[in-house]
């Protein structure tokens, strides 16, 4: 029900996006192509509040001690950094399915084989330290040694407003990465660091965002309104983030006014909302049935074998699963993990579009067999007098993951299948996810972020993404089910190669094919991401009606422009 | 003299013991940093190609072999270097364990004095007036003494910080006030306002051991020819409790704090975990969760060391107050 509500809006304020009044000087897609701003009804939320000096109160997810670095390199930096502090080229909203929103970027265009990328950067731009924004900085963050990706083999600035960036084969799939994931740095800060830059704790960041650094402790951080921002000072001039240890005393933290933004789960929103807190949920990322599929690679065990995935998949009772463990918040998961109703247009026509929502034991028993399994005097199939027998972990603790576990634990035992759910210790869930020691997993998928299920088909189930069974990932690999199909691989480099939308969804439509039969993820449902905000003291927050942006406080690039959008109610 | 030479070859010994015990289990402990750390991340979705490269720079297995690593943190030990947190990077472990190290030893150590002073005077007076109506009292509070850390802190924190909001939830001090720690009187009010829930949890929860093992020492020595012989003699009754019954009792109960002043520093783990205060306790709990070898060895050493001083002390001090332990040793 969530969903069908959702899809609509999402829609709508796609349109939206570009309605962010101060933002949207400028602001164009990649064919210079000017966006219409006038079919944006709602975009005075931001232009609606006013200044105000009441101290916005934000968890976005740090424990204490909080890590005591700015350092955007980090994988502990500080949420506000990303957005806050350092802001990319452009804002990719995953929330919505419409153009990304200018930041440091006017313009960008590709050339016809996607091995340059013509970038034009905003003009007038200072640095919080007052230098001003040039091309050397964009041309530094691009080819720095950490955050350079390697298929960039050149970097040129033919005038003061455009960088060039060249590659040696097509990176259109990699335009979130360049244009929204990358953070410009001063380089005149950074080439002369004496130390390594990835262990810096940059104190004191320079910055273009909204905000620049206060004062930061162990136990929480404050930040100001930049009041030289090329987008206009914000609305809302001090923020401070605390660090909590744990949800529930966020909750209590919450619900007694102490905390303004959050971004964390809350099975029982209702006595949150009772006290007129604002609620809304944007589900996002998958949960799905890891599976180590692949006995090539080493995987062991009774779902190597593709029959008794394709059982397990019909014999699962998603709706069961979403009201019992995730009581009612998750989103209906599609196979071909293309987030339903954001990227709809990518999902083939020849495959389901949505995972089968209740359990099918007739069909699922009718696949076991075919593939030559016969049931056993104990209900349970078996081949060759083995039967089927699967373990499916998940971490101790993180009970709706554990409570999903149990439930199809049964539902597989009525389908004539034996799964036993079994609880392990985080530590071992990533070493068996990473090494490949494993069954079944109750895990999650990263959600792309931009509107396309590339990134999944390529991280998570691309051949170049995995290693053989004992040998773990490194870090960026994701394909944990040791996935490798040679059509998919194929039709992952076609796709890369092209913009064009048809010969992208033959590729895509080709990938579906082999994913949904194979099934090496088993999609369960799209999980919760709830965002609760003070609506009393504060507007202009994203919303169902005006999704202009990814909700929680947590969310990379995208709390920058909620931060910059708010305002105070009076 | 030879009784503390004696006790410094053992404890030298347990020393080595220990700390390369404090190497060798987070070793023990499935997965790797890198590899929780970025499963961490992912959940929130958004690990950037940046982030990941600086994860597997900075936080990828060691290359060096057990022994080498062994060796390496020998050599660093001695320099007084505990290394870099992984999942506080960029903090140094002792900078950590420096800041958590003042709070532990504030709160837990300030509530244990506490309860061992009002636990063995209640013990003394429950032990003097031994057969009365003060009976009566004594198992109320070994029951107090058998109810979880934790439930107690829930229970003060549900009544008396969510359903009426008199005493602060969470945190040492107002994060809310105060950007940082300093030197004030508003500062030093907000840190006991905010120490008196896990005080009083602290308190509650162990004044019973205390108490009723002091009384118990009480009772069986008023049975002692020594007090019928002072209360021949006609001494003052408060004289012959204090004096003659109390200062004999004390003994196990002294032997008892030095242990428990060690644990001190252990922070009541879970008290430290239910009120997010920033001690020792919770530090721990952290590094084992991220697998943060550098910080769970740090950590672990603190406590060990605390825990051995402690002993050390009680056993010097045992010495001073009870002649038979230097004789027999």
């Amino acid at each position: 029900m969530i969903r069908t509500m959702g899809r609509k809006r999402v829609v709508a304020a796609a349109s939206m996006v570009a309605g962010l009044s101060l933002l949207v000087a400028g602001c164009s897609n990649g064919d210079g192509e000017e966006t219409d701003s006038t079919n944006s009804p709602d975009s005075s939320a931001a232009a609606e509040g006013a200044k105000t000096d009441r101290e916005l109160v934000v968890w976005a997810g740090a424990t204490k001690p909080i890590n005591q670095t700015f350092n955007p390199f980090s994988p502990q930096v500080q949420h506000v950094a990303l957005g806050g502090i350092y802001q990319t080229l452009y804002y990719y909203n995953k929330a919505g399915s419409g153009d990304p929103m200018s930041l440091l970027g006017e313009s960008f265009e590709w050339n016809d084989d996607g091995t340059e990328l013509t970038i034009t950067i905003r003009e007038g731009v200072t640095w919080n330290d007052g230098e001003p924004f040039t091309t050397d900085d964009v041309i530094y963050s691009f080819t720095n040694d950490i955050a350079g990706p390697a298929y960039i083999s050149g970097a040129e600035a033919p005038d003061d407003t455009t960088v060039v960036l060249s590659f040696d084969e097509p990176q259109y799939t990699n335009e979130f990465s360049l244009l929204g994931s990358t953070y410009m740095v001063p380089a005149h800060i950074w080439e002369d660091l004496e130390e390594d830059p990835i262990e810096w704790g940059n104190l004191e960041p320079v910055g273009t965002g909204p905000y620049t650094v206060n004062s930061i402790s162990d136990e929480a951080l404050t930040v100001v309104a930049n009041p030289d921002y090329w987008g206009g000072e914000a609305n809302v001039t001090n923020v401070r983030y605390v660090g909590v240890d744990d949800n529930a005393a966020a909750q209590d933290l919450l619900m007694s006014g102490k905390i303004d933004w959050v971004g964390m789960f809350i099975p029982q929103p209702d006595p949150v909302t009772d006290l007129g807190i604002g609620y809304i949920n944007t589900p996002q990322d998958p949960t799905v049935m890891y599976t180590c599929s692949n006995a090539d690679l080493g995987c062991e065990g009774d779902q190597t074998d593709v029959a008794v995935r394709q059982a397990l998949n019909l014999a699962i009772d998603r709706t069961e699963i979403k009201d019992k463990a995730f009581v009612g918040l998750t989103g209906d998961v599609s196979p071909t993990f293309a987030l339903l109703g954001r990227d709809d247009k990518w999902i083939s026509p020849d495959v389901p579009a949505e995972s089968p929502q209740t359990a099918n034991i007739e069909e699922a028993q009718a696949i076991l067999e075919e593939a030559g399994y016969t049931m056993g005097d104990d209900g349970i199939y078996e081949k060759d007098g083995d039967p089927i027998e699967m373990t499916l972990s998940s971490v101790d603790g993180w009970t709706d993951y554990n409570n999903a576990a149990k439930l199809i634990e049964e539902q597989a035992a009525a389908a004539g299948m034996t799964v036993t759910a079994a609880t392990v210790s985080w530590n071992e869930f990533a070493e068996g996810r990473s090494a490949g020691d494993y069954e079944l997993i109750m895990g999650g998928v990263i959600g792309t972020s931009v509107p396309d299920p590339f990134q999944i088909y390529k991280d998570w189930m691309g051949g170049d993404s995995t290693t053989p069974v004992g040998t773990p990932l490194e870090p960026g690999f994701w394909n944990f089910s040791r996935y490798d199909n040679d059509i998919v691989d194929e039709q992952i480099e076609v796709a890369a190669g092209t913009l064009d939308e048809a010969t992208k969804m033959d590729a895509y439509a080709a990938i579906q094919e082999e994913i949904t039969r194979d099934l090496p993820y088993i999609p369960i449902v799209i999980n919760a991401t709830q965002t609760f905000y003070n609506q009393t003291d504060y507007t202009g927050w994203p919303t169902e009606d005006d999704l202009y942006a990814f909700p929680p406080a947590w969310g990379a690039g995208a709390s920058g422009v909620v931060l910059h959008s708010l305002g105070g109610t009076e | 003299m030879r009784y503390i030479a004696r006790r410094l070859v053992i404890y030298a010994i347990t020393l080595w013991a220990a700390i390369s015990l404090n190497f060798l289990l987070p070793r023990l402990l499935p997965g790797n940093p890198a590899d929780i750390m970025i499963a961490k991340l992912s959940r929130r979705g958004d690990v950037s190609d940046a982030q990941l490269e600086s994860i597997r720079r900075l936080f990828g297995n060691p290359d060096a072999s057990l022994w080498q690593q062994y060796l390496d943190y020998w050599g660093q030990l001695f320099q007084g270097d505990l290394g870099t947190s992984v999942q506080f990077y960029p903090s140094s472990v002792s900078s950590l364990i420096g800041s958590a190290l003042p709070w532990s030893i504030g709160l837990v150590g300030v509530a244990t004095v506490l309860s061992f002073i009002i636990g063995i005077s209640l013990g003394m007076f429950a032990g003097w007036k031994r057969g009365t109506w003060v009976d009566h009292i004594v198992p109320s509070t070994t029951l107090l003494q058998s109810l979880p850390y934790f439930w107690v802190a829930m229970v003060l924190i549900y009544f008396f910080a969510r359903e009426n909001e008199w005493f602060p939830r969470t945190d040492g001090y107002d994060i809310w006030t105060f950007n940082n720690t300093e030197w004030s009187w508003a500062f030093a009010g907000s840190v006991i306002y905010h120490g008196i829930l896990p005080a009083i949890t602290i308190i509650i929860s162990s004044v019973g051991g205390w108490l009723l093992g002091m009384r118990n020492m009480m009772v069986s020595t008023m049975g002692e020819d020594y007090v019928v012989t002072a209360e021949a003699k006609g001494l003052k009754k408060g004289r012959i409790m204090r004096t003659y019954g109390a200062r004999n009792a004390m003994l196990p109960s002294i032997a008892g704090i030095g242990v428990s002043l060690g644990f001190v520093v252990s922070g009541f783990v879970v008290m430290e975990q239910v009120f997010s205060y920033p001690g020792i306790g919770k530090l721990m709990i952290e590094g084992v969760e991220g697998n943060d070898y550098a910080l769970m060895q740090g950590v672990f050493l603190v406590i060990t060391l605390t825990v051995l001083a402690a002993m050390f002390i009680t056993d010097l001090v045992y010495g001073l107050i009870d002649p038979r332990a230097r004789q027999n040793a």
